[in-house]
């Protein structure tokens, strides 16, 4: 049977052709076989019992009056039935009288048996009783050829030849029915394999047959003519596609010329503005530093005039001296500041551990050591401590609690209190008072240079203050923002890391 | 096994046989006394008889003997319960003068050689089936003829008295007779 999976389709067909056509041949002639044999045995039983009778009935005298010769002639006779092998006849007490046999070595049973036949080997023997006047009077034995294994060799010898020649005629006459069938399925297999090598999908298969080999070469013509379609897409939607990724390679290459041009433009851009920014740091320094000689002067002369002369002024002129000295100081002041902011903007930052709660119990101390006279509970959290530049930090201080010290300078009980939030990436000093406070509407000029929120007639102010705040704040990486409301005091906070390692913040 | 069953059947048959076979081993003692005796009733069964010869279809056959009155009576012992053509067989034996009529076979057996053709002339034109033992010839008005050939009892049939005596005798008997004297 492996040959019907292996091999060619021809070879395929034939086989199931031979196979079928062996299979009913066997069929047929074994039926036939077993119906004939069947028949065989039973007609060479019923020819033998005939014969036995005949030969019982032509030898019934001879038995019932002894007569040996005749007898013996009567089995004789059995000469002309070349079939029978051996014959006797036995007389009504068992004694063989006459016998014949074809073979003359042949043996006889000694005794006669009872009715009825039997094949023993290629023979069939039997023994029929002779009865005449219903008695016994002898017993006919008989042998003859049973003929099966000659039978049956001529049977299988013509099923031999029968079958051969049947399998011969089924092969031939297969052949051109095979080939049909066969023929259009080569065809269409030459137009796969030439589509294949030459990828020309204008070929078509020739449809040679109506049968189902036909509509596989319709179905083949349609598939083909439906992947020759798809592939002139695919090739059209590709050139597409490359065009595209050209431009897109295009476009790509002229960003980064652009972001390159982009990037020495800003370099250089930036270059000019830290040129620009140190030069306007370095001139800012200078005036403010040389402000201060003339200034000096000024304060220095109005105070020798109201010393020397003070007395002999008229008595309204000499508060316009006093005002003078004021003014010359508040500018004064207003130049410290800005060296201040000046100066934090410059220098090395130089990190350390800082004790922040001594730092800010400091601050307080030199506060109440300028105002004596206020009362201001002042409350600093123990054992805070940052890692930042502490020249810095106190200047932060200095200017947080300094506005807090100054915004609680009309409150019933002034209270300040400087502690810390400690959260999970970075920790949050926060600096409260229960001063004037602010509109939060206002909270976005809060940190801008020389904006003040308040007039400086109710609190004096230079409005450098918490710009300086948030220079230094930015310069720790960190960040700076407020909380108020008016009349209700306010909290400014800040942190001095960033949120996160790479996070900017700040304005 | 066969065999066992063979030699069983075998042993069946040969009980089954018995009664013939009884009297057949009694012919190898008794010698041809017994087996005339056997064959005189068994020829009924060769003979055709013309109608009227039996007064009913189950009448006996009727063997009558005379002048052997040994054979008469192993006929008697043989024939009994034995039918020929389906007819029981009846022994008469007969005295000297004694009619024929009602007989169907008669045997004249050694004991009446001297009147045989007495007799054989009474028998004559009857539907009688004659049976002498002549060992010289066929007497005349005997049908069949015992002969003894080397030691065997044969007999021979003369067709003549038979047909005089309307009777037909079966070709199959004619075939196992010694001689068949047609003349």
């Amino acid at each position: 049977m492996r040959f019907l999976f292996q091999g060619t389709l021809l070879q395929k067909l034939l086989g199931v052709v031979l196979l079928s056509a062996l299979a009913a041949l066997l069929l047929a002639m074994g039926a036939m076989l077993a119906y004939d044999l069947r028949q065989y045995r039973e007609s060479g039983f019923a020819d033998l019992a005939t014969q036995a009778e005949l030969l019982g009935r032509a030898s019934a005298p001879a038995l019932t009056f002894d007569d040996v010769r005749d007898a013996q002639e009567s089995v004789e006779l059995l000469r002309y039935r070349p079939r029978v092998q051996a014959a006797a006849l036995y007389n009504a007490r068992g004694k063989r009288i006459a016998s014949y046999a074809r073979d003359p070595a042949a043996t006889f049973p000694t005794l006669p048996e009872s009715d009825g036949f039997r094949v023993e080997g290629d023979s069939v023997v039997g023994f029929k009783r002779i009865v005449d006047d219903r008695e016994i009077i002898g017993t006919v034995y008989l042998r003859a050829d049973y003929g099966l294994h000659d039978r049956l060799l001529g049977y299988l010898g013509i099923g031999a030849v029968v079958i051969f020649a049947s399998l011969l005629a089924a092969y031939v006459l297969s052949r051109p029915l095979q080939r049909a069938l066969t023929r259009p399925l080569l065809a269409i297999t030459e137009v796969a394999i030439e589509v294949t090598e030459k990828r020309n999908f204008a070929l078509r298969a020739e449809k040679l047959s109506n049968d189902e080999i036909g509509r596989l070469a319709e179905a083949f013509n349609t598939m083909l003519a439906e992947i020759g379609r798809a592939t002139r897409e695919l090739e059209a939607s590709n050139r597409d596609l490359g065009r595209e990724v050209s431009e897109r390679g295009r476009a790509e290459e002229e960003i980064r010329r652009l972001n390159a041009e982009l990037e020495s433009r800003v370099k250089e851009r930036t270059s000019q503005l830290e040129y620009t920014n140190a030069e306007l740091e370095a001139f800012c320094y200078t005036v403010s530093h040389d402000l201060r000689g003339p200034l000096r002067a000024i304060d220095g002369f109005s105070q020798a005039l109201i010393d020397d002369v003070g007395d002999a002024l008229p008595a309204e002129t000499k508060p316009y001296l006093t005002r003078i000295r004021a003014a010359t100081q508040r500018m004064g002041q207003l130049i410290e500041d800005l060296l201040n902011l000046s100066r934090v903007s410059r220098g090395e930052l130089q990190r350390a551990d800082v004790d922040v709660s001594e730092m800010a119990r400091q601050v307080a101390a030199d506060l109440q050591l300028r105002e004596p006279e206020r009362q201001v509970e002042v409350k600093v959290w123990d054992s805070m401590r940052a890692d930042a530049d502490a020249r810095l930090l106190r200047a932060a201080l200095e200017n947080l609690v300094g506005n807090a010290w100054k915004f609680t300078g009309k409150a019933a009980r002034a209270e300040i209190e400087i502690g810390e939030m400690r959260g999970e990436l970075r920790r949050v000093f926060f600096v409260r008072d229960n001063g004037a406070g602010f509109d939060m509407a206002y909270a976005g000029k809060l940190f801008a240079a020389f904006q003040r929120l308040h007039s400086g007639n109710d609190y004096p102010g230079t409005g450098i203050g918490l710009a300086t705040v948030q220079r230094i704040v930015q310069r720790h990486g960190g960040r700076v923002w407020a909380d108020s409301k008016p009349g209700r005091g306010a909290v400014f906070y800040f942190s001095l890391e960033p949120a996160e390692p790479a996070a900017k913040f700040g304005t | 096994m066969g065999h066992l069953i063979g030699l069983r059947l075998r042993l069946l048959l040969l009980l089954a046989l018995l009664p013939v076979t009884g009297a057949a081993l009694a012919q190898a003692e008794r010698g041809e006394l017994q087996i005339k005796a056997t064959f005189l009733y068994k020829f009924g069964g060769f003979v055709d008889w013309p109608p009227g010869a039996f007064s009913a279809p189950d009448s006996a056959v009727t063997i009558g003997v005379i002048g052997a009155d040994a054979l008469a009576a192993e006929l008697e012992r043989v024939a009994a319960g034995r039918n020929v053509q389906g007819r029981p067989v009846g022994v008469r034996r007969l005295k000297r003068n004694e009619s024929l009529a009602g007989l169907h076979v008669l045997f004249v057996g050694q004991g009446e050689t001297a009147r045989l053709d007495e007799i054989l002339q009474e028998a004559k034109g009857r539907p009688l089936l004659v049976v002498t033992e002549s060992e010289r010839s066929q007497p005349r008005g005997s049908m069949i003829n015992f002969v003894t050939v080397e030691d065997r009892v044969r007999f021979d049939i003369a067709l003549a008295p038979a047909e005089r005596g309307n009777l037909r005798i079966s070709a199959r008997l004619l075939a196992v007779a010694r001689k068949v004297i047609t003349g």
